[in-house]
């Protein structure tokens, strides 16, 4: 299973938006969002969908947050090289195997595209408020922290059924040999954030400035300022999923 | 006899694996891809990011540049010799030098936009040491 994930994620080729199938579009219509992009195979598109709209006052905003704080991110993904500094410092954070992953970047390439060829897309857990994983999981070794909205592993009751990781929409979680658990991003809760040390080592780690992380509740957070202005698209990864995730794009 | 070819056998094993501690570390440096239509290379930088390519083949070749617009001014002919210069940067380019002589938004797009087109990634410099051990495009 983790082979054949792994294998999608690898053979990033050269995909085209033309190859979804004209159902999929059509229900994508209906609910008013339009693909922008595919990425792993067809396994995660990326579609303008309508943070935006609704926009209500701040005050109105910040009671449609559960958490407090409301961990977020943000990622301007025009901005992003692939130099994977962000990779390799979770790696080493949060002492990722080679053969596992809590983030990393997908690549789209058109050799048709108009002017730029290539974008780069990173990807992580995104902390989804209502997340497929959580409730996918027999042993409640994986939940929704009820303070900080962040998903969490509860290793030792993990045994091992993989079902949350079929249950992912975000293809964000590997099969730790070494601790015979799932692992997953956990926005650096362990290693940083309950220690007091922000941001997360991804985000500190990354030189052009693609990742933003802070508090979705706090009307004063850059995270907050990203996702409910309007002048640029916000999107959401596989929105139709219901997960409402908590991990937003953007462009600088 | 059987002395020095022993001995000869000991130099070549050393010479071999320096040769290989060598090409280890140079691709660790960047990549640089021989191009003899050309007469001269493809080069990815590695510091101080990982994955940008600059292309003669695309420079020369395809724009018909001539060596006079980099060489000696903006560059030296030697690849991999400007990240040793601890300015070799984005700022830098924004200021005019460099890649960014020439990419400021009037003679080629400008060094703050396209970013995925100069940086093809740690995926485009694993794809290309793959080309180039396998030998094949
Ligand atoms: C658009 C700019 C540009 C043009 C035009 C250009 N070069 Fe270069 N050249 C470079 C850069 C950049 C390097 C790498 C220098 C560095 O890394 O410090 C380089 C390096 C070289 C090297 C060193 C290669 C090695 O293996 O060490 C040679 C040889 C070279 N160029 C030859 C040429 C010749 C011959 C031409 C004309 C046909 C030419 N270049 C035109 C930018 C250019
Ligand atoms: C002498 C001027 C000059 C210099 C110096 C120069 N370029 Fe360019 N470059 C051009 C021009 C002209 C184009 C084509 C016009 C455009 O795409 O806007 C171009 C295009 C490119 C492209 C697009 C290639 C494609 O396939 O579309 C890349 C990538 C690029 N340059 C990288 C670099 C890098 C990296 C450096 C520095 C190491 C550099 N260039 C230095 C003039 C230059
Ligand atoms: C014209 C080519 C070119 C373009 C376009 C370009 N870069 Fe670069 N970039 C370079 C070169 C050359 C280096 C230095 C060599 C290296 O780091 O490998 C560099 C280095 C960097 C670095 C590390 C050094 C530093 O300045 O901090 C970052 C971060 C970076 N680029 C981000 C970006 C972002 C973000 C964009 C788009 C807004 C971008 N680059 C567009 C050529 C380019």
């Amino acid at each position: 299973m983790i082979k054949r994930w792994f294998k999608e994620f690898k053979n990033l080729g050269n995909e085209e938006i033309e190859k979804i199938p004209d159902e999929e579009r059509r229900e994508f219509l209906k609910i008013g969002l339009i693909i922008t992009g595919v990425f792993a195979g067809g396994s995660l598109l990326s579609v303008v969908s309508k943070v935006a709209e609704g926009l209500a006052t701040p005050e109105e905003l910040k009671n449609n947050y559960p958490y407090k704080p409301h961990y977020s991110m943000v990622f301007k993904i025009d901005l992003c090289i692939d130099c994977e500094r962000c990779v390799e410092a979770c790696n080493l954070t949060n002492q990722v195997p080679d053969y596992g992953w809590r983030t990393m970047i997908l690549e789209r390439y058109s050799s048709k595209a108009v002017d730029q060829k290539r974008i780069f897309l990173p990807i992580l857990c995104n902390h989804c408020n209502h997340p497929p994983c959580v409730i996918a999981c027999p042993t409640k070794a994986t939940i929704k922290d009820s303070q900080t909205g962040i998903v969490k592993m509860v290793s030792y009751k993990c045994i091992g059924c993989k079902t949350c990781m079929t249950a992912c929409p975000y293809n964000a979680r590997y099969f730790n040999e070494e601790r015979h658990a799932v692992d997953k991003c956990d926005f650096c809760w362990e290693k940083r954030l309950s220690k007091g040390i922000t941001p997360t080592a991804c985000v500190e780690a990354c030189p052009a400035g693609v990742r933003i992380f802070g508090d979705l509740s706090d009307p004063l957070s850059e995270v907050y300022r990203l996702v409910h202005q309007l002048g640029k698209p916000v999107w959401v990864l596989k929105p139709e999923t219901g997960a409402k995730p908590n991990v937003f794009y953007t462009i600088s | 006899m059987k002395k020095i070819i022993k001995i000869l056998i000991f130099l070549s094993f050393l010479l071999g694996f320096s040769g290989l501690a060598y090409l280890q570390e140079r691709s660790e440096e960047g990549l640089v891809i021989p191009n003899e239509e050309i007469g001269a290379p493809e080069i990815v930088y590695n510091k101080p990011v990982k994955g940008v390519l600059f292309s003669h083949k695309y420079h020369v070749g395809e724009l018909g540049l001539s060596c006079e617009s980099c060489h000696p001014k903006l560059f030296e002919m030697q690849a991999l010799k400007a990240q040793e210069n601890p300015d070799f940067n984005m700022n830098a380019l924004y200021q005019g030098k460099y890649c960014g002589a020439c990419h400021d938004g009037k003679m080629a797009f400008a060094s703050n936009t396209k970013c995925a087109t100069c940086h093809i990634g740690v995926k485009g410099l694993k794809r290309l040491e793959k080309e180039m051990k396998t030998g094949k495009k």
